[in-house]
C-alpha cells in the first residue's frame, strides 16, 4: 500500500518538473520585461528590471532556483503590477477567498448531484427520471457566462429590489469573513457554480447508479421487500463509491481554477482573478508563481485521487 | 485422391513451442509465461482430416493458429510441402497464406460487421489475385452456393444471418482463396447440435470436392471420432497420444484418452461400464511442474511420471504414438 | 457506401428516434446558414461592425419608454444636424446612411436644420418641463418628435424595408450594431471553431489512439505518456500561459491562439476512447482472419479496425463540437478567443453592463441561438450513443 503511494509520488514528481519546465519556457517566448514595460522605456530600464528579477541569468540557473522557490513556497519576487507586495503575499491573500467559494461549491454540488442521480436512476425511464434528465440536458446547453450574468441580475439585483434589502451582493468581497458576510457575498456565486455543474454531474452519477441498479443483488433486495430509500442509499451508493470518488476527485482541479469566471464577475479576489489580472498587467513574477502553484495543486490532487482509489479498491493496490 | 494413410506429409511440425509472456511489475517486465504449446511434433498428411482434441486450455487452438503462423512460434519448425515456414518473412509467406486458411469458432466475432459478404470475400480474392477481376462476382456467387446459402446472401451484412449461416460464410471465406490446407478451430462448438451436423457434413463434402487437408480442432471427442481420420490428444500443451480414429476405442492406451472416451455417454442403456472419474487438479500452465503434466490426475501414476516427461514413442501399430511411462511395452 | 450505412442496425435505430432526427435537421440548418455566410457573404463582417442606428434599441420594435425614444431621436437629430452643417452638404448627405436608412433627399440643408431645431425644442420641453413619463401631455410631443425623425430619415420601402427590418428585428447593441446580424454571423464563427476543432481533435486523437493500441510496443507507451502529460497540465495553467504568450503578438488577432488551446487539449478524449475500443477489437476473430489472409498490419488497422470505431468517432466529434462552442465563450472572455468580429462569446460578455439596465436583447439572442445548437448536439450525441454504443445508459 505504501509502496503504491510512493510509486505514485515518484511518478508524479518528474511530471511536475516537466510541467514547470514547459511553463517557464513558454512564458519566456517573448521577453517578459519588454512586455511589461511597453515600448516607451529605455534599454537601461529594461536591463535593470531584468537583472532585478534574475532574468538575465542562464535559463538552467533560473529553473533550478525557481524549483527551489516552489518547494519552499517562497516567492519573494516583488510583483510588478502591485509593487510593494511579493508574489508570496499575493498568493496568501488570494487563497482564502478562492477556497471560500470552491470548497462549499464542491461539497454542495457533489451531494446534490449524487442524490439527484440516485433518484433519477431509481426511477429510471419513469417520469421523475425523464424530467430530471431533460432539465440536465437543458441546463448543460447554456453557457456558464450566461448563468453568471443572469444570476447576478435576477439573484442579486432584482431579488434585492423586490425584497427591499440586500440578500445577496451583486459583487464584491467582505473585509472580514463571518457566516453572515459569507452568505451575502459568497452564497450566490456558490449557488451558480452548483447549478452549472449539476447538469454534467447528475448525468454521470445517474449512469453509474443505473449500472449498479442492474446488478442482481439489487433485484434481490427489491424482492426481499427492502424499502426504496434503503436500497438507494445503503446498497447502491456503497457499491458505486469508486466511480463517485473518482469523479469528485477529478472535478477538484476544476474548482481550483474553474471559479476564475466567478471571481472575475463577482469581484472576488481569489487566485484565478489575481492570475488574470497579472496576465493583463504582464506581471511576470506573479504569473510564474501562480501557474506553478496551480500546477502543483493539480498534481497533488492527482496523487490524492490515486491514493483514495487504492484505499477503496483493493485491486488497484495489488497491481 | 491419395490414400491418407500413405500419402506424403503436407505439413511437418517439429518441437513446436508457443509461450505467451505475462507482463507485470513497475517496468512492465515479463514476470511469467503461459506455456501454451510445449514441444509438439506431428505430421499432417495430404488429404487427411487430422483431429486435435483436448480440454479447454490444453493449447489446441494455439497450436492451430501457430501452425499457420497466425501466431509466431516461440521455437520449433514448421514445414509446408518441405518449405520452412518458420523462417519466412512477411512477403515470402504470401503464397503460403493463400494455401493455408482458417475457420474460426465464434460466428459472432469472426465476421467484420461493417462489410457485406461480397465485400469481405472480394477483399481477399483481389489481394491474392486468385480469380481474374471480371470473374470475381460469378465466383463469389458460386462460393456462396457451395456453402449452402442463397445467392442473395452476397449483399447482406453479418448481423442479418443466424449463427449457423455465419459459420457457412466463414467457411466461404476460408475457401475463397482456393486453399489446400484448412485449420478448423472448433468450427461447430458454438452451434446448436442440429446445426452442427449440417456444418460437419458440409465440411466433409467440401473436403472431398476440393481435395482439402484439414486440421480439425475440437474438445468433443464424439465429433472427432465421426469426422476425422486420425486424432492427436493434447494435454496441457503436450501431445499424449496419436492414433487413427477407426481404432480409437479398441487401441487407445493413454489414461487420459481413456478417460475422455469414458466420459462420453453411451446410447446403450444396458452397457454399464464403469466411469473413470479423474481426481486431482490440472496443473497451472504458468509454471508447469517437471514430469508428465497428467501426473496429478493419472490413475496409473508412478514416481517416475512426476520427475521425467515421457517421450512420444511409436507403438506396434503404425501411426499410433503414446507418451506415457505406464504403458510401455 | 451511404446506403450501406443507413441499412445498418444502428442507423435504423437512430432514424426511429424522431427527436434525434429533428436535432440533426436543426444542426444541418445551422451548418447551412454558416455555409451561406461564409461562401456567399450574405452577411459580411463589415455589416456586423457597422452602425445601423441608435444604441440599445429593443428588438421586435418593442414599445419604448419616452425617455428612450427621445434619446434615440436625439441620435438621429445629431447626425442630420452634422450633415446639414457641412459646407458640401450634398456630398455629406450621400454619406449619411445607416444601411437602408438614409438622410432624405427631399429636404435641403436649411429645411433639415429647421426640423432638427423643432425636434430639439420639443425634447427640451418634455425633458425639462414635464419629465420622462407616458402621460397624456407628454406622449403627443414624443410622437411629434418621432414624426420629425421619420421625415428626416424616411423608412425604407420594398426590399430595403425587408432588409432593414431583418437588421433591426432583434435590436441594437451599445454601438448601435445589428444584434440579429451579429448573432447570425456568429453562427459562422461558432461552426468554424467547432468544426475545425472537432475535426482535428477527433481525427488526430483517433488515429493516434488506434495506432497505439493496435501496434502496441513503444508506440503505445509513447502515446500514453503523451496524453498523460497533456492531461496533467491543468487547463487553467495552459490557458493562462497561452494568453500571456499570444498577447500582443502577430497572431493575436486571428483564431490561432484559440485553435492552439483547443488543439492541445481536446485530442486526448478521442484518443483514450478509440484506444480502448481498438484494444477490444484487435482481439476479435475477424481481425485474425484478415491476418490469415495476409494483409499487412497497417492495412488491417485502416480498413478493418478504424471503420469499426467510426461510431465512437462521431459521438466524440459531436461532444467536442459542443465543448468548442462553449469553450469559445470562455476563452473570448479571457482574451484568447475571437478578436475581430462578433461571436456569441463576445456578445455575451459584452452584455453584462446592459443586463443591469434591463436590456436583454443581446444576451438573449446569443444565448438562444447557442442554446438551440448545443441542445441539438446534445440530443444528437445522446441518440448516437443509444443507437451505436451498446453500453450507453
Amino acid at each position: 500500500m505504501w509502496v503504491y503511494i510512493l510509486r505514485r509520488i515518484l511518478y508524479n514528481i518528474p511530471v511536475y518538473l516537466g510541467i514547470l519546465l514547459l511553463v517557464m519556457l513558454a512564458l519566456r517566448t517573448k521577453d517578459p520585461v519588454w512586455a511589461f514595460l511597453g515600448k516607451r522605456k529605455s534599454v537601461a530600464d529594461h536591463d535593470a528590471l531584468e537583472h532585478k528579477l534574475g532574468l538575465d541569468r542562464a535559463f538552467a540557473v533560473q529553473y533550478v532556483l525557481f524549483v527551489g522557490d516552489v518547494v519552499t513556497l517562497s516567492f519573494d519576487q516583488e510583483s510588478w503590477g502591485q509593487p510593494g507586495k511579493t508574489a508570496n503575499e499575493l498568493l496568501g491573500d488570494a487563497i482564502v477567498p478562492s477556497l471560500v467559494i470552491t470548497a462549499p461549491a464542491l461539497l454542495l454540488s457533489s451531494l446534490i448531484s449524487i442524490c439527484v442521480g440516485l433518484i433519477s436512476s431509481f426511477y429510471r425511464g419513469r417520469t421523475p427520471d425523464r424530467v430530471l434528465v431533460i432539465l440536465a440536458v437543458l441546463g448543460m446547453s447554456i453557457s456558464f457566462l450566461v448563468y453568471i450574468i443572469l444570476g447576478q441580475y435576477f439573484g442579486a439585483f432584482i431579488l434585492n429590489d423586490k425584497v427591499g434589502h440586500r440578500i445577496f451582493a451583486v459583487e464584491g468581497y467582505p473585509d472580514s469573513l463571518t457566516p453572515f458576510t459569507w452568505w451575502t457575498y459568497c452564497m450566490l456565486p456558490v449557488a451558480i457554480s452548483v447549478i452549472v455543474t449539476m447538469g454534467y454531474d447528475t448525468r454521470f452519477y445517474r449512469a453509474v447508479m443505473v449500472e449498479e441498479g442492474t446488478r442482481d443483488y439489487i433485484t434481490t433486495a427489491r424482492a426481499k421487500g427492502a424499502s426504496k430509500s434503503k436500497i438507494m442509499f445503503v446498497h447502491m451508493l456503497k457499491n458505486a463509491m469508486i466511480p463517485i470518488i473518482t469523479r469528485v476527485m477529478i472535478t477538484l482541479p476544476f474548482l481550483i481554477g474553474g471559479s476564475i469566471l466567478l471571481e472575475m464577475y463577482f469581484g472576488i479576489p481569489g487566485m484565478g482573478r489575481r492570475l488574470i489580472l497579472a496576465i493583463r498587467d504582464n506581471d511576470f513574477p506573479v504569473i510564474q508563481a501562480f501557474t506553478a502553484v496551480f500546477a502543483g495543486l493539480y498534481i497533488i490532487t492527482n496523487i490524492l485521487t490515486d491514493v483514495l482509489y487504492a484505499l477503496v479498491d483493493p485491486r488497484v493496490r495489488l497491481s | 485422391m491419395s490414400d491418407p494413410a500413405t500419402a506424403p506429409a503436407l505439413l511437418e511440425v517439429r518441437d513446436l513451442v508457443k509461450h505467451f509472456p505475462v507482463r507485470g511489475g513497475i517496468l512492465n517486465r515479463v514476470v511469467s509465461r503461459v506455456h501454451a504449446v510445449n514441444g509438439v511434433t506431428f505430421d499432417v498428411r495430404k488429404g487427411e482430416i487430422l483431429g486435435v482434441v483436448g480440454e479447454s486450455g490444453c493449447g489446441k487452438s494455439t497450436l492451430g493458429k501457430t501452425v499457420i503462423r497466425l501466431l509466431e512460434p516461440t521455437d520449433g519448425q514448421i514445414r509446408y510441402e518441405g518449405k520452412p515456414l518458420h523462417e519466412l518473412g512477411h512477403r515470402d509467406m504470401m503464397p503460403f497464406r493463400r494455401k493455408m486458411q482458417i475457420i474460426f469458432q465464434d460466428p459472432y466475432s469472426s465476421l467484420n460487421p461493417r462489410l457485406t459478404v461480397r465485400k469481405m470475400l472480394r477483399e481477399g480474392i483481389r489481394f491474392h489475385g486468385s480469380v481474374p477481376e471480371a470473374e470475381i462476382d460469378d465466383y463469389i456467387v458460386e462460393l456462396i452456393r457451395q456453402v449452402g446459402l442463397r445467392k442473395d446472401a452476397a449483399d447482406r451484412f453479418p448481423h442479418e444471418f443466424s449463427g449457423g449461416q455465419r459459420q457457412r460464410i466463414g467457411i466461404a471465406r476460408a475457401l475463397a482463396l482456393k486453399p489446400e490446407f484448412i485449420v478448423a478451430d472448433e468450427p461447430v462448438s458454438a452451434l446448436d447440435v442440429s446445426i452442427q451436423a449440417q456444418i460437419l457434413n458440409l465440411l466433409l463434402d467440401l473436403k472431398e470436392n476440393l481435395d482439402l487437408t484439414i486440421l480439425f480442432i475440437s474438445h468433443d471427442l464424439k465429433v472427432i471420432e465421426h469426422f476425422c481420420d486420425r486424432v492427436l490428444v493434447m494435454y496441457l500443451g503436450h501431445i499424449v497420444e496419436e492414433l487413427s480414429c477407426d481404432a480409437l476405442h479398441e487401441e487407445a492406451v493413454h489414461p487420459y484418452t481413456k478417460a475422455l472416451l469414458g466420459a462420453n455417454p453411451i446410447n446403450d442403456p444396458d452397457d454399464r461400464r464403469e466411469l473413470e472419474v479423474l481426481e486431482g487438479d490440472v496443473p497451472s500452465p504458468f509454471d508447469p511442474p517437471p514430469g508428465c503434466p497428467f501426473a496429478g490426475r493419472c490413475p496409473l501414476v508412478e514416481d517416475r511420471c512426476r520427475q521425467e516427461m515421457p517421450p512420444l514413442v511409436d507403438r506396434k501399430t503404425a501411426g499410433h504414438r503414446v507418451a506415457c511411462w505406464a504403458v510401455e511395452e | 457506401m451511404v446506403a450501406r450505412f443507413f441499412r445498418s442496425r444502428g442507423a435504423r435505430k437512430f432514424m426511429a428516434n424522431r427527436l434525434a432526427v429533428a436535432a440533426f435537421l436543426v444542426i444541418a440548418g445551422y451548418l447551412l446558414v454558416a455555409g451561406l455566410v461564409w461562401f456567399t457573404g450574405i452577411i459580411t463582417l463589415e455589416e456586423t461592425l457597422g452602425r445601423i442606428g441608435a444604441s440599445y434599441q429593443p428588438g421586435l420594435w418593442g414599445a419604448q419608454r419616452s425617455g428612450k425614444r427621445i434619446e434615440d431621436a436625439t441620435f438621429w437629430f445629431e447626425v442630420a444636424q452634422n450633415a446639414a452643417d457641412r459646407g458640401d452638404f450634398e456630398t455629406a448627405r450621400g454619406g449619411v446612411a445607416f444601411y437602408e436608412r438614409r438622410l432624405t433627399g427631399e429636404l435641403d440643408a436649411d429645411e433639415i436644420k429647421a426640423r432638427v431645431a423643432r425636434g430639439i425644442a420639443l425634447a427640451k420641453e418634455v425633458l425639462v418641463v414635464e419629465g420622462f413619463d407616458e402621460s397624456a401631455s407628454v406622449l403627443p410631443k414624443v410622437d411629434e418628435i418621432d414624426a420629425i425623425v421619420v421625415e428626416l430619415f424616411p423608412h425604407p420601402e420594398g426590399w430595403d424595408a425587408f432588409m432593414y427590418g431583418a437588421r433591426h428585428v432583434l435590436g441594437t447593441d451599445r454601438q448601435g450594431r445589428s444584434i440579429s446580424f451579429r448573432a447570425i454571423y456568429s453562427i459562422k464563427v461558432a461552426v468554424q471553431v467547432g468544426v475545425v476543432t472537432a475535426l482535428f481533435a477527433v481525427l488526430f486523437g483517433s488515429f493516434v489512439g488506434a495506432a497505439a493500441a493496435f501496434f502496441g510496443g513503444w508506440i503505445d507507451h509513447a502515446v500514453i505518456w503523451l496524453y498523460s502529460t497533456f492531461s496533467s497540465i491543468p487547463y487553467l495553467v495552459l490557458l493562462s500561459v497561452l494568453v500571456y504568450m499570444f498577447n500582443d503578438t502577430s497572431v493575436d488577432k486571428t483564431l490561432i491562439p484559440l485553435y492552439v488551446a483547443f488543439g492541445l487539449t481536446f485530442w486526448v478524449g478521442p484518443c483514450r476512447v478509440i484506444r480502448g475500443e481498438t484494444l477490444k477489437i484487435k482481439e476479435l476473430e475477424y481481425i485474425q482472419a484478415a491476418t490469415a489472409i495476409g494483409f499487412s498490419r497497417t492495412y488491417i488497422l485502416i480498413k478493418h479496425v478504424i471503420p469499426n470505431t467510426a461510431h465512437l468517432m462521431f459521438i466524440n466529434a459531436s461532444l467536442l463540437f459542443i465543448g468548442a462552442i462553449k469553450g469559445e465563450v470562455i476563452l473570448s472572455f479571457l482574451g484568447l478567443g475571437v478578436k475581430s468580429g462578433p461571436s456569441w462569446g463576445i456578445m455575451i460578455s459584452q452584455s453584462k453592463a446592459e443586463v443591469v439596465s434591463g436590456f436583454f436583447w443581446q444576451i438573449g439572442t446569443a444565448t438562444v441561438l447557442m442554446f438551440v445548437l448545443v441542445l441539438a448536439f446534445n440530443i444528437l450525441s445522446d441518440a448516437l450513443q443509444d443507437a451505436f454504443d451498446p453500453k450507453h445508459v
